[in-house]
């Protein structure tokens, strides 16, 4: 048959939508996964630092230590919303929650498009093409060109000054950010005290523990948020960091 | 400890190997695979239109309504990327934010794994190895996601049941857990540096209270989407003014 044929019925040109869609989503999101490893690989692999396999699987342990319940949870936290084809969008972006969602919510109120129908569907998508197209626009030349330029002419004690307090100075803002937008107070509580303790009595008592700590602070919160949580009241859907 | 570095390795200079121009064509073709994704999209969307209900018009209007709405959180994202240029030069703030990674996720892993090479994000010690082994953990983490998104995406999408089962209180308690007690941790740390470290963090953490107050009493909605860039920059004002009047320890 022809597709011709197949494209004058409703459900064969839906079904050819998400396979288009489902195809091409994992095909360039598979492509742009590949490119963001080969970036760093190839300063280990082609710069003479003696940059060695186990500094990489120590730093990489500490790190998924921290987030690896993040992988997994946000993707199943927002397929509902999301959609298999836009799924392949929002997480090659990022930003979901600050700049996709509220972008696909603009779009269906402008076209009167109810969320979980088709037309929903297809309006989210397009508005997420629109934002997707404002967001490499925006980074390629405001912090690519115009940034880029920037630093080169700030002078160089403050660039200096800059790199060594960006961190607490990024940290601050965020964990605030964090604990008011999520609303959990027991969850912060028990973080903050867990954190404290951790860091402040049981790393320098075991010092082998200070490369994982916060891998062992989200540990023991997660654990003990779980068995302390409040019985009574629902719970509410997370703000998640993506 | 780190006896298997070169003398190059130890190298200060993080931007010479940063603005590498092969890592300029990888950053590049990251976007070039966003672009190409969302053309397949609509060219798609536009063919499936009239069984989806859609006219023409309508995903026109969908697509200008989603870039509009988009343009303010796109200028705060660039602000906090601008800021984040300094540790890790350009081409790695454009794949690292570009993609799926966040300021706030992405700098944590860098500094989480600049503590395993005995290193602080940004200081003395921050040295070319440390920046890439950095580069390197971010990347990988950033893979995380976009792994699970190619793995779940398929098995949710067959409708599978189980994974839909979960629990609504696991699937809420663990993930703000895990959040908070990751960032907890890390803004702790920060405290246990010194006196200028502990300054910063605690005037962003003021700046951005004050910014979500006002955002909730004013309804200027803006207040959250730039919260982090001002509380960052007001942060590093802060920073600035009390390392210069001798609050740092001598370097």
């Amino acid at each position: 048959m022809s597709s011709a044929d197949t494209a004058t019925t409703p459900d064969a040109s839906l079904a050819e939508f998400d396979r288009t869609t489902s195809r091409w989503g994992q095909l360039t999101m598979g492509v742009a996964l590949f490119l963001s490893l080969a970036a760093p690989l190839y300063l280990v692999l082609f710069t003479d630092l003696g940059v060695t396999a186990s500094m990489i699987w120590t730093a990489y342990l500490a790190v998924a230590a921290a987030f690896f319940v993040l992988w997994f949870v946000e993707p199943i936290t927002y397929y509902p919303v999301l959609g298999p084809a836009a799924m392949y969008q929002a997480f090659m972006i990022g930003n979901i929650a600050n700049k996709l969602l509220p972008s696909a919510l603009v779009a269906q109120a402008a076209i009167g498009a109810k969320a979980g129908t088709k037309r929903g569907e297809f309006a989210a998508l397009m508005a997420i093409c629109g934002a997707a197209m404002v967001h490499v626009l925006s980074m390629l030349f405001f912090v690519g060109v115009l940034g880029t330029w920037l630093v080169s002419i700030i002078p160089t004690d403050i660039v200096d000054v800059a790199r060594l307090y960006i961190f607490p100075a990024i940290i601050g803002g965020v964990l605030v950010q964090l604990v008011v937008t999520m609303k959990q107070p027991r969850v912060t509580v028990i973080a903050v005290v867990v954190a404290a303790l951790v860091l402040f009595v049981l790393v320098p008592a075991v010092p082998a523990l200070a490369k994982p700590a916060t891998g062992v602070v989200v540990l023991i919160t997660a654990v003990l948020a779980w068995f302390l949580r409040s019985r009574k009241a629902p719970a509410n859907p997370t703000t998640l960091v993506n | 400890m780190e006896t298997a570095l070169t003398p190059e390795g130890l190298s200060m200079d993080i931007l010479a190997i940063a603005n590498m121009p092969v890592l300029w064509v990888l950053a590049l073709g990251v976007f070039a695979a966003i672009i190409v994704q969302s053309l397949v999209y609509m060219k798609a969307a536009r063919k499936a239109g009239p069984a989806a209900d859609i006219s023409e018009e309508e995903l026109k209007v969908s697509f200008r309504a989603g870039a509009i709405a988009a343009i303010g959180p796109s200028l705060a994202v660039v602000l906090v990327s601008i800021a984040l240029l300094t540790l890790f030069g350009t081409p790695a703030v454009l794949v690292r934010i570009g993609l799926v990674g966040s300021a706030a996720t992405e700098s944590a892993s860098a500094s989480l794994a600049a503590g395993t090479m005995g290193a602080t994000l940004g200081g003395p010690d921050y040295t070319q190895a440390v920046f890439v082994v950095a580069f390197m953990a971010m990347s990988m983490s950033g893979a995380g996601w976009m792994l699970a998104t190619l793995i779940l995406t398929p098995i949710l999408r067959r409708g599978d049941t189980k994974l839909r089962r979960v629990n609504p209180a696991l699937m809420a308690i663990v993930p703000a857990a895990a959040l908070i007690g990751a960032f907890a941790s890390l803004g702790l740390a920060e405290l246990g540096k010194t006196p200028v470290h502990i300054l910063s963090v605690i005037v962003s953490a003021v700046t951005m209270a004050i910014c979500i107050a006002l955002a909730g009493r004013t309804r200027a909605t803006w207040l959250r989407e730039w919260g982090l860039g001002i509380s960052i920059i007001v942060g590093l004002i802060a920073a600035y003014i009390a390392h210069t009047s001798g609050m740092a320890p001598a370097a």
